[in-house]
């Protein structure tokens, strides 16, 4: 455990913490898209910038990705630090100026109209923050899109701009992106990811049909969830809630001495 | 799309350049530049052979390939027209240079003459200020370039043509 102070208040963290991890279990409100939990910090939205002052010197720092160290001063609310944000907030909303998302966030911040040129259309409401690419690499393993190109060529995408082959289907790029401009389509027959020309075959209730999301994701799963288990992912959930009923029903009259299989809570 | 199976040339030159640095993935940028060099560019099959023997994804290998100018994705030409666009060039007079290449050949920046001959590519700065505009021709040098010598050096090697 180490001590560090954050806006005048001192605060303890563990070693491994970054300065966000600590600002914000001491209360502290700072903007960020692109810090998730699932994936290892990146640093590249910049709109987590806080002062940091160490042996006298004080510097900006994002603060997802600079570790917490004893005796640390950090300032979360200064005009200098909001000054700041904003300005980065203004790049971003140049780069992707339709974004919902990114629009809410940047009133609260009080920045409305970037003084910057937005892109062209084809580029739009993309801030490569690489939180797509970092997920689908380190989180699901698949590894199908990358960052191409570099300075304002710079885009994400699957190799040579094809359709992305090593693409499962599983909508974690979009669930993550932080301007949701991934586009996921969840058909009867297929999951297509139009952002990065992706189709994969959809999965389906082995007793209803409903669709049920990508099937190279449910095998992907399954390969993953311990013996026994495997069924968790055949049923849809109303499937899943009457088998589980009904698996009651019958332990209850005694018809039945343990529940099928079927019918045993998952854990999620 | 691509079919996963390279061309028996492709895959000797793929193999020729991972084997060299005893397929260390971590080797993969001077890999590429070997390929290049024996290919000319570096194809999509030969890159996805390449991803598939390293045991890296092909988006790694994308990303790094779109990230260095000196790898190019598509077919160049022969030769290799280089025009420094840095400030000092500019001022020198550059911008006339490059214009006259791009109407004699027909090309614009990054592109590649119909002939496959030429591939002309704009550069920000060669190291050379002193001796501005400076033009490279694969490995010859043109210095104090101006307008109207262009088509003396471009015949130079037009003729060249094996």
């Amino acid at each position: 455990m180490m001590k560090l102070t954050i806006d005048g208040e001192e605060v303890e963290a563990r070693d491994g913490d970054t300065v966000l991890d600590a600002a914000r279990r001491a209360g502290a409100e700072i903007p960020e898209l692109c810090a998730h939990p699932a994936v290892s910090p990146y640093g590249a939205c910049r709109l987590c910038l806080v002062e940091v002052k160490r042996n006298g010197r004080t510097r900006m720092a994002a603060s997802c990705c600079y570790p917490v160290s004893d005796g640390l001063t950090v300032l979360t609310k200064t005009e200098k630090v909001q000054r700041a944000r904003r300005g980065v907030m203004e790049l971003l909303l140049a780069r992707a100026p339709e974004s919902q998302a990114l629009r809410e966030l940047g009133a609260s911040m009080g920045v409305d109209e970037p003084r910057f040129p937005t892109v062209t259309h084809a580029e739009r409401d993309c801030i490569l923050c690489g939180l797509c690419v970092n997920v689908c690499r380190e989180v699901i393993g698949a590894a199908a899109i990358s960052f191409a190109g570099r300075g304002v060529d710079r885009a994400l995408a699957a190799p040579f701009l094809q359709s992305a082959d090593a693409c499962i289907g599983c909508g974690a790029c979009a669930a993550v992106c932080p301007v949701g401009s991934i586009e996921i389509r969840w058909g009867d027959d297929e999951v297509e990811v139009p952002t990065f020309g992706a189709k994969v075959p959809a999965a389906r209730c082995e007793e209803c049909g409903t669709p049920i999301g990508s099937a190279p994701f449910r095998e992907r799963v399954q390969g993953q969830l311990a013996a026994g288990l495997s069924h968790a992912t055949e049923l849809c959930p109303s499937c899943k809630q009457q088998h589980a009923a009904a698996g009651l029903s019958r332990a209850n009259r005694g018809t039945a001495s343990t529940l099928p299989a079927s019918a045993r809570p998952v854990p999620l | 799309m691509t079919t996963d199976t390279a061309t028996p040339d492709l895959s000797t030159a793929v193999e020729a350049a991972v084997e060299a640095y005893a397929g260390d993935p971590g080797f993969l940028i001077p890999m590429l530049q070997d390929l290049q060099a024996d290919l000319g560019y570096v194809p999509a099959e030969a890159a996805r052979h390449m991803a598939d023997l390293l045991h890296v994804p092909l988006s790694q290998l994308y990303s790094v390939a779109t990230f260095y100018k000196s790898l190019s994705l598509v077919p160049r030409g022969k030769h290799l027209i280089t025009v420094c666009l840095g400030t000092v060039c500019y001022l020198k007079g550059a911008k006339e240079v490059a214009a006259r290449i791009e109407s004699q050949l027909e090309v614009g920046p990054r592109m590649t003459t119909k002939d496959g001959l030429f591939t002309f590519e704009p550069v920000n700065c060669l190291g050379m200020c002193g001796l501005a505009p400076v033009m490279v021709i694969d490995d010859d040098h043109f210095t104090e370039v101006r307008p109207g010598q262009v088509p003396d050096i471009l015949a130079r090697y037009s003729g060249k043509e094996n």
